[in-house]
């Protein structure tokens, strides 16, 4: 059967919407592998129709069509050729399905999207809170002072008035109007809700209902959540976009912000919150069973499930079973060792990441948030660091369940609740040697494991740190007129959007080499060239303005693209003459491309100028 | 990760003016974005690196983006494309 394999791959490749759904192409022995932008744009009845096709289907993100052995090949090339697309391999394939695939990946990264700006406040509040409460424990007059009170009020603003901070930087990230969030946020927490900090220690029938639609709504606050936050932006921004669109121009300033914020407040009120609070309650009950489980089992596993309850929002609950256990006959609070160990251990793969990452922003954040966490508050680690990183959560979570089992085997326990990490101490004050123990422990494997695990993606920006202390200048390519970057005639230079440098109106038809250096680019028309330079510093000499339209003629280039240059050497030759000739300015532009690198960057020559003149020091 | 190929139309290519509006606009960005032209593969941030892709009119180029603002990154630099080049 002669199968008409450009036939087949045109078809294919029309009906899946083009090049510009397509993202990548390959095949295995019997199936053509294709990544679209968009799948739904896909019409598969029509793809299976096709003469050669014999079957499709759609598998994480991949579109599979089944072709057949010997042929998928034939059919594939063909495809490539009219699509004009290269050949890709099927990891490649993978990997861009991977890209745009996993849900909880996107989710995971638009929560370390949302936390990550405000991290300055928690990681401030959490260190104070830490400290503050440590304090309080280890001398019990300074609990009850006026200083304590006010720090303490200072401390936990953040945590308290979290759910606005999450709602403004969720709005942010999620792209609605951010007072709008911030409503939505304040909401959640209104001061006539009871707050959740207190719902653990309250009967239930001291807990006010709502009842509309024969719904009960639980007058709770969501002081300390995360999600439900989280989740009620994302469905405010959607849902603002959505009456943007459909609500008339004419009464949408009043109509949108309104049905936003009322829809979404009952949306979150009635239904993301009680679910959360359901599920939270199942938590509770799940965790206080869990660590009866024997033989320290059930104390590892809470000391594993532990970060990701944190995650979640729901460990403020957790002070009930503490209470709970203090308040039985032996009063011991076998909780707190396994809370302990895992916030332990958050801290101490946080720690990790900071020490070892390169790029100064993570560094910036880990450090400060792993400090936190040893302190016992650990939602800057987890959701600025850990979260982000994932493995660094992971190997916290191997940590914190060996330090947890520890404390079981041992069995110890605090005789208060409270406070855990390193403050933890002044609870457990009969078993300082196990208790420290344990989070040696907790530490040493998390932070162990995400040393050796955790890499830094993109680790390249190192050197720029070691450039500095020797003086590096750059000497003048060309003699003439030195003049302001501002007054080179030509709005591009002139604005500095290319690096701040100068203009020198030539007076000798030749560039220089203006330092030893790298040939970096060079251009075909030969009327510019890119140079690198001591200490990075990359450098464009422009000869003249809009030459490039001269397409080469009247100028010569003497170096090539990666070539090793000594300061004065011959770069460009060009003939003043018929730049004048053909109506543009000789003005040469000399830039520092990446002069933003460079904060002591000067300028050390004005007006006339030899070549080799000293011109900049940076 | 998101990506896009463009075919330029400027007439001079990626050359020094457009290079430098698009170093701009990349450095907008915390994603990493990566014009890639005949398996060589630049950092758009970086003008000297992008001129020395030589990329001229009618050529093909590939534009990855990654990071934590890809979305908006992506749109951003595939706007500047389209007015720009």
């Amino acid at each position: 059967m002669g199968m008409d394999y450009a036939k087949c791959a045109k078809e294919i490749f029309e009906t899946v919407g083009g090049r510009e759904n397509l993202v990548s192409a390959a095949h295995c022995a019997t199936r053509l592998r294709l990544v679209t932008s968009d799948n739904n744009r896909v019409d598969m009845k029509k793809l299976e129709a096709i003469d050669g096709v014999k079957g499709v289907f759609s598998n994480n993100g991949q579109l599979q069509l089944i072709i057949g052995t010997g042929t998928v090949n034939k059919v594939y090339e063909e495809f490539l050729h009219i699509s004009g697309m290269t050949a890709a391999t099927k990891e490649e394939v993978k990997a861009a399905a991977a890209a745009r695939q996993p849900l909880l990946k996107r989710m995971i990264k638009a929560l370390g999207d949302v936390f990550v700006p405000i991290l300055p406040a928690i990681v401030a509040s959490g260190l104070m809170m830490g400290l503050v409460e440590a304090l309080g424990k280890a001398i019990p007059a300074f609990a009850g002072s006026d200083w304590y009170g006010i720090l303490d009020l200072m401390a936990n603003t953040a945590f308290t008035f979290l759910p606005i901070l999450i709602a403004i930087s969720a709005t942010r990230v999620f792209g609605g109007n951010i007072f709008l969030g911030a409503v939505i946020g304040m909401i959640m927490i209104h001061p006539n809700l009871i707050n959740a900090w207190s719902v653990g220690s309250m009967d239930a029938a001291e807990i006010l209902v709502w009842h509309l639609f024969g719904f009960p709504i639980r007058q709770v606050g969501y002081q300390g959540h995360v999600i439900p936050v989280v989740i009620a932006i994302w469905l405010m921004c959607r849902l603002e976009k959505w009456l943007h669109q459909h609500v008339p121009e004419m009464i949408d300033l009043f109509v949108t912000p309104l049905c936003t914020v009322l829809a979404t407040a009952f949306l979150t009120l009635g239904i993301i919150g009680p679910a959360f609070s359901l599920a939270e309650n199942y938590v509770l009950s799940f965790a206080a069973w869990i660590i009866t489980v024997g033989y320290g089992i059930g104390a590892m596993l809470m000391g594993a499930l532990y970060p990701l309850t944190v995650v979640c929002g729901i460990h403020h609950m957790y002070n009930v079973i503490e209470a709970g256990m203090l308040s039985a006959a032996d009063g011991l609070n076998i909780w707190m060792p396994i809370a302990s160990a895992a916030n332990f251990a958050q801290g101490a793969a946080c720690l990790a990441v900071g020490l070892k990452a390169r790029n100064a922003k993570t560094k910036a954040v880990a450090i400060p948030s792993a400090l936190s966490a040893a302190l016992g508050i650990t939602e800057p680690a987890i959701f600025g660091v850990n979260l982000r990183f994932i493995k660094p959560l992971i190997c916290g979570i191997i940590g914190g369940a060996a330090g947890a089992l520890l404390g079981s085997v041992f069995h110890i326990g605090a005789t208060s609740y409270g406070v855990t990490g390193i403050p933890g101490f002044l609870i457990t004050l009969d078993y300082t040697l196990q208790y420290a123990i344990i989070l040696a422990v907790a530490f040493g494997i998390s932070f162990i494991l995400t040393w050796f695990t955790w890499k830094e993606e993109g680790s390249e920006e190192t050197g720029k740190d070691k450039v500095k202390a020797i003086e590096r200048a750059l000497f003048a390519p060309v003699k003439g007129n030195v003049i302001p970057r501002q007054d080179i005639p030509d709005e591009t230079f002139a604005s500095g959007v290319l690096g701040d440098g100068v203009g020198i109106v030539p007076e000798v038809g030749e560039v220089l080499a203006p330092f030893d250096g790298v040939i970096s680019s060079t251009t075909d028309t030969c009327h510019a060239v890119g140079i690198t330079g001591p200490g990075e510093m990359e450098v464009l000499i422009h000869v003249g303005v809009d030459t490039v339209n001269m397409k080469g003629d009247g100028f010569t280039l003497f170096v090539s693209e990666g070539e090793q240059v000594k300061a004065g050497q011959k770069l460009i030759a060009f003939d003043m003459a018929k730049i004048k000739a053909a109506g543009y300015s000789p003005v040469t532009a000399v830039l520092l491309t990446n002069s933003d690198d460079f904060p002591n960057f000067q300028t050390v020559k004005s007006g006339q100028t030899d070549a080799l003149e000293k011109l900049f020091t940076v | 990760m998101q990506k896009f190929s463009y075919v330029i139309k400027d007439e001079v290519g990626i050359h020094a003016r457009p290079a430098g509006l698009l170093v701009k606009e990349a450095k907008k960005y915390e994603s990493k974005i990566q014009i890639v032209k005949d398996a060589k593969s630049v950092e758009a941030s970086k003008l000297m690196a992008l001129m020395g892709l030589g990329v001229k009119c009618g050529d093909t180029v590939e534009v990855v983006v990654e990071g934590s603002d890809e979305d908006a990154a992506f749109e951003g630099i595939q706007t500047f494309f389209e007015n720009n080049l």
